[in-house]
C-alpha cells in the first residue's frame, strides 16, 4: 500500500532548478535509498517533503492526504513523519531522555511519567537506556545518532527519514547504523535515507532511487545500479564510489 | 560612633538599594526579552521602533532620562512615584543593553536544533518557549550578569528623586557628624557586600543550569 506518493515536485532557488520534478513512492514498510553526486538535491528532497522548504510545484501525497495544499496542517503532518538529520541536531540543553520526551509533552500532551514510559522504552529500543541522564554533548556521534532516531520514533511516525545518517560516523558505527536500520525494516517501519555512503546502501534492502540535477535517472535495488548501468551518470556515479569501496 | 555603628546606620539604606536594583533589573530583564523577541518577528516598522529604543536609552545618560520622567512627566499631568521613575529609567536602559545580549545569544541557538523542532510538528511558540528562550538564557549569563551589575551600580541615582537609599543615608549622616571618610568608606563595604551576594546568588543559578558539556560560546 502506497504511503507517500511524489509528483513532478520541483524547487527553485533564485529560479535556478534544485528539484526538477521528481516522481517516486514509497509503500507501508518499504525502505527507499536516496543517491545521488553532491549538490543534486538529495537534502533538499527529504525537506521538501515535510515542507521544511516550500517545493515550487508538484505533488506531494501521504497517506492519502495531498500536503502541499495551503489548507492542510503541516505540523499535524510533520508529527507522523519522523526525521533524522545529518548531525543529529539533539537539543543540547536536555538529556537524552528529555530529547526524547519533548514531542511526547509538548505535541502529545502525556504526563511527565508517561512521557518518561515511553522515552525509556524507545530508547532501550536502540540500545541507549544506559545513556539517558547523559547530555549530548557527552555523547559519541553513534549515540547522538540513536538518541535522535529514539526522539523520531517516539511519536510513532508513519515513516522515518534518514539525511546522510553514516556521514559523520566511523566506519564501525556506521555499520551499527545499518545494523539498527534493518531492525528497524524488519519491525516494518518506513524509511526514506538519503546517503551517498555506497557500503550503507548495499546492507540496506530497499531499492536505490538515483537523482541527479533534481531528477530521478534510475530507480534499481543498488546491484543493478553496481553493474554497467545503461544510464552514463549511475555508471559514473559508481565508478567513482567503487575504488574506496 | 564606631566604623560598624556606622554600617548598621548606613544598611537602613540598603533595603532601598536592593528594592531599586531588583525592580530595575526585572524591568530591563523583561523589557530586554520582549524587545530581543519582538526583534525576531522582523518586521520592518516594529525594527525602527526597536531600534530607536535601544539607541535612545543607551545614547542619552541616566541622569537626564531620569530627570525627563521624574521633573518632566509630572509637568504634562503625569506624576511619577520615584521606584517608578527609576524603573523607567535605570531598567529601561538596562533592557535596551539587555535586548542586544539576549539577540546575540539567539542568534547562538543552532538553526539545526530549530529545524528539527520544526520537523517534529512543534509551533513556533513551542520552539521559541521550548528551546529558543531556555538556551537564550543560558549563553547570555555572562552579558546578565555584567548589565545587573551596573544597575546595582547606578541605583545612587535614586537619591536624585528622594528615595532613602545608602547613599542619601550616608549624605545626611555625613552632614551631622563630618565623619565623611569613614561614613564614605562604610557605603563602599556595603556595595560590594551586596555586589557580592548578588554575584554569588547568580553564579549559583548559572552553575545549577548550565549545559553539561558545553563550553561556552
Amino acid at each position: 500500500m502506497t504511503l507517500l506518493q511524489v509528483r513532478g515536485l520541483t524547487k527553485k532557488h533564485d529560479d535556478v532548478g534544485v528539484l526538477n520534478g521528481v516522481d517516486f513512492s514509497l509503500c507501508k514498510g518499504e525502505i527507499k535509498i536516496v543517491m545521488g553526486p553532491s549538490g543534486c538535491g538529495k537534502t533538499t528532497l527529504l525537506r521538501c517533503l515535510n515542507r521544511l522548504q516550500e517545493p515550487s510545484s508538484g505533488e506531494i501525497i501521504f497517506d492519502g492526504e495531498e500536503i502541499t495544499a495551503a489548507a492542510v496542517d503541516i505540523q499535524q503532518v510533520r508529527q507522523r513523519i519522523g526525521f533524522v538529520f545529518q548531525n543529529f541536531a539533539l537539543y543540547r540543553h536536555l538529556s537524552a531522555l528529555d530529547n526524547v520526551k519533548l514531542g511526547l509533552r509538548k505535541l502529545r500532551g502525556l504526563s511527565d511519567a508517561e512521557a518518561t514510559q515511553r522515552a525509556i522504552y524507545e530508547l532501550s529500543r536502540v540500545e541507549m537506556q544506559d545513556h539517558q541522564d547523559k547530555y549530548p554533548a557527552h555523547l559519541s556521534g553513534g549515540q547522538q545518532q540513536r538518541v535522535a532516531i529514539a526522539r523520531a520514533l517516539v511519536m510513532d511516525p508513519a515513516v522515518l527519514f534518514f539525511d546522510e545518517p553514516t556521514s559523520a560516523l566511523d566506519p564501525l558505527m556506521a555499520r551499527e547504523v545499518a545494523n539498527l536500520l534493518n531492525r528497524l525494516h524488519d519491525e516494518k517501519v518506513t524509511i526514506l535515507c538519503v546517503t551517498h555512503d555506497v557500503t550503507l546502501a548495499k546492507n540496506l534492502p530497499g531499492d536505490v532511487l538515483f537523482l541527479n540535477h533534481g531528477r530521478v535517472e534510475a530507480e534499481a535495488p543498488i546491484s543493478e545500479l553496481m553493474k554497467n548501468h545503461a544510464n552514463e551518470n549511475v555508471r559514473a556515479f559508481f565508478e567513482q564510489k567503487a575504488p574506496s569501496e | 560612633m564606631t566604623f560598624l555603628e556606622i554600617v548598621s546606620i548606613l544598611a537602613r539604606g540598603a533595603g532601598f538599594t536592593i528594592l531599586v536594583t531588583l525592580a530595575c533589573i526585572l524591568t530591563g530583564f523583561f523589557s530586554g526579552l520582549l524587545a530581543a523577541l519582538l526583534f525576531r518577528l522582523d518586521i520592518r516598522p516594529l525594527n525602527w521602533l526597536l531600534h530607536a529604543f535601544t539607541y535612545t536609552f543607551r545614547g542619552i545618560p541616566l541622569l537626564v532620562i531620569l530627570f525627563l520622567v521624574f521633573f518632566g512627566l509630572p509637568s504634562i499631568g503625569l506624576p511619577i512615584p520615584p521606584l517608578v521613575a527609576m524603573m523607567l529609567s535605570l531598567g529601561l536602559i538596562c533592557g535596551a543593553y539587555l535586548s542586544e545580549v539576549f539577540r546575540g545569544a539567539l542568534e547562538a541557538v543552532d538553526p539545526n536544533e530549530l529545524m528539527a523542532a520544526q520537523s517534529m510538528g512543534m509551533r513556533r511558540i513551542q520552539i521559541l518557549t521550548a528551546i529558543e528562550i531556555p538556551q537564550m538564557l543560558r549563553f547570555s549569563a555572562p552579558g546578565m550578569l555584567n548589565e545587573f551589575t551596573t544597575v546595582l551600580k547606578y541605583s545612587p541615582f535614586a537619591y536624585t528623586v528622594g528615595v532613602p537609599e545608602i547613599l542619601k543615608e550616608a549624605t545626611s549622616l555625613a552632614l551631622t557628624t563630618l565623619r565623611g571618610m569613614e561614613i564614605y568608606l562604610a557605603v563602599g563595604v556595603l556595595y560590594f557586600l551586596i555586589y557580592k551576594i548578588m554575584m554569588e546568588m547568580f553564579l549559583w543559578v548559572e552553575r545549577r543550569y548550565a549545559i553539561p558539556g558545553f563550553k561556552q560560546i
